[in-house]
């Protein structure tokens, strides 16, 4: 007589056998584990949709922006002048810079002088022509005001396309009142390359603006540099000794983050975030594996009793156990891991981005849940090798 | 074949419980033995000492000659698989298997491979009768077809005993005579079969008659 064995593929076609054929207990055994595998299929899925969302939509013009600002606004304003933009715009990788001054608080614009008529109050800021090839907004009528004689204060304003609508402008030649003075209008525009504040303000000459400086007033004086693709973090490093040699700490220069530090930080928050609610719902996977086949081990106690009494040793029915829940986690983490994917593309696609999904993900999923169906599969396991054969002649 | 000497079981719970007082009893090749008695007497436990299903607490007990009272579970494991075949009152047929696959466990963990083990689990379906209920669900089969499948399993493996369990317990009277027949026609031939029962026209059958009572095993005369 031979000793009762439990050949592999006995073990395997018996796993399958009682896991397939009970497909409303498998289903709620495993749902644990198919909601792990499509949480952590579906987050990293989208995080890397995501990142290469951000990546291919980053804004290329603004990464070749930086601004530089006194760090008390009662620094001596010579800072920002003539010598020390042209210190600025020697450093290599500058393409051009100027200097701007926002003028505190809202002014009256009108379109006359006479009392009534339509009247708004808006920002006004200062621009040089280099501050204003920076800022290079979009025209749709006019010109810019660059090309003027230096050192004289013309009377000219440039205005943003929704000002000029409510001001009921539609061309450029003619006059706006700010306070009693009047200005012409030469430029319309849309839109704007860099400095987006610029959109809701009215842009003149900066030295026009300085003569509509109020005593008293918290007027805000900077200079935007536009470099080459790359050069921003390098500028923003040297633009402060360069403008202030003797007290560049006076100084602080505003770069965009770099592109690909802000990536490498966004890759690594959504992963470590998708990797907790993934290992979260494993848990959760795992244990509801455990607990719904620990109390399925009471309904089994009977087919556990037949297989002991037609031979069965305590150790074949322990390793069927784990072949079961083994198999209930790989089949829940496949199922699971399928409908993260679909998850990841349907949401991708209802918000026309580019899924991008690496299928390693969905592998590493189902080869985790099954891992953890396996662990599970210990406690039912071992609390059938209690079961004597007796048990299947329990009427 | 089965040899039990000086046999007892107590169960120890607290204050001890004699289910079986000592016992001789042998079963030779061949023999169709009927165990009767009240629930509670005991001859469960007599049958689950015959069938290797429980140990003596004391006394010796011998299957084909070898001491089965000193084996290891696992070996006595292998005897019940490749010797005995069991039928119960309740089947224990699984569902979501065939009748096929449940002939077929009966001898998953003996000798034979896949392929012999399918071959002869239709050898023995069709043996009974039971051919066109071969793939059926046992949740959608009378309890007689249930039975004859529970047979089928048992001795598919071509076992030397078989030990029933209130065989007939569930089954009508036209169901009882047919699963009657066919322990009568496996003991005809020359299987062993020993019947647990408190059913007297299942008893009848038998051509041995054991009765068991207060733990106390008399076997009774059966008239020729």
């Amino acid at each position: 007589m031979s000793p009762s064995r439990f050949r592999g593929v006995d073990f395997l076609h018996e796993s399958m056998i009682a896991v397939v054929r009970h497909p409303g207990r498998s289903l709620l055994t495993a749902v644990g584990t198919v909601l792990s595998a499509a949480a952590f299929v579906c987050t990293l899925g989208l995080s890397s949709t995501l990142d290469h969302q951000v990546s291919s939509s980053f804004d290329v013009r603004r990464a070749t922006e930086v601004l530089v600002r006194p760090e008390q606004a009662s620094l001596d304003p010579a800072w920002q002048d003539g010598t020390a933009l042209a210190r600025l715009t020697g450093l290599h990788g500058v393409v051009a810079a100027g200097a701007r001054l926002s003028l505190d608080g809202d002014r009256t614009v009108q379109r006359s002088s006479r009392a009534g008529d339509t009247e708004i109050r808006t920002r006004i800021i200062g621009a040089d022509s280099g501050a204003l090839r920076v800022m290079s907004p979009s025209l749709t009528a006019g010109r810019y005001f660059d090309g003027f004689i230096p050192g004289q204060a013309e009377r000219v304003v440039m205005l943003p396309r929704s000002l000029a609508r409510e001001l009921g402008i539609t061309r450029t030649q003619v006059a706006v009142f700010i306070g009693a003075e009047s200005y012409t209008v030469i430029g319309i525009y849309d839109d704007v390359a860099r400095r987006p504040e610029a959109l809701q303000a009215i842009l003149m000459p900066l030295l026009s603006a300085e003569e509509l400086r109020q005593p008293g007033g918290e007027d805000t004086r900077d200079v935007v540099i536009e470099t080459q693709p790359g050069a921003a973090q390098l500028i923003g490093g040297q633009a402060a000794l360069a403008m202030l040699p003797t007290e560049p700490q006076a100084l602080r220069a505003v770069a965009p983050p770099d592109p690909r530090l802000l990536r490498q930080e966004i890759e690594g928050n959504v992963a470590r975030s998708s990797l907790l609610i993934s290992v979260i719902a494993l848990v959760i996977g795992a244990v509801s594996i455990a607990n719904a086949t620990t109390a399925g081990i009471a309904a089994r106690t009977q087919e556990i009793g037949l297989r002991r009494a037609v031979g069965a040793r305590r150790r074949h029915v322990f390793v069927q156990l784990l072949g079961e829940t083994t198999t209930l986690g790989l089949l829940g983490g496949v199922l699971g891991a399928f409908l993260g994917v679909c998850l990841t593309l349907g949401i991708s696609l209802a918000n026309r981005w580019v899924p991008v999904i690496d299928l390693r993900t969905a592998l590493l999923a189902s080869g985790i849940c099954a891992g953890a169906g396996l662990l599970a599969g210990f406690v039912p396991a071992i609390r059938a090798l209690r079961i004597q054969p007796v048990a299947a002649l329990q009427r | 074949m089965l040899e039990l000497r000086a046999a007892t079981k107590t169960y120890d719970d607290g204050h001890p419980v004699h289910a079986l007082r000592e016992t001789s009893l042998t079963v030779e090749e061949g023999d169709y033995v009927a165990i009767t008695g009240a629930s509670g007497s005991g001859k469960s436990t007599l049958l689950n000492l015959l069938g290797l299903l429980d140990v003596p607490t004391t006394g010796s007990y011998r299957v084909l000659g070898l001491p089965a009272h000193e084996l290891a579970e696992s070996h006595r494991g292998a005897v019940r698989g490749q010797v005995f075949g069991f039928i119960f009152q309740n089947f224990h047929l699984l569902n979501g298997r065939s009748a096929l696959e449940n002939v077929e466990l009966g001898m998953l963990y003996g000798p034979y491979n896949r392929r012999e083990r399918r071959r002869r689990a239709w050898e023995t379906v069709e043996r009974l009768g039971l051919a066109h209920r071969a793939l059926a669900d046992p949740r959608r089969m009378s309890g007689g077809e249930r039975q004859r499948v529970a047979v089928a399993r048992a001795v598919a493996g071509r076992p030397r005993v078989l030990f029933c369990d209130e065989p007939t317990g569930n089954l009508d009277s036209a169901n009882t005579a047919t699963v009657l027949d066919t322990l009568r026609g496996l003991n005809e031939e020359g299987l062993t079969v020993v019947v647990v029962t408190h059913d007297p026209g299942v008893a009848a059958e038998g051509r041995r008659r054991i009765e068991v009572s207060d733990g106390t095993v008399t076997e009774v005369e059966v008239p020729a």
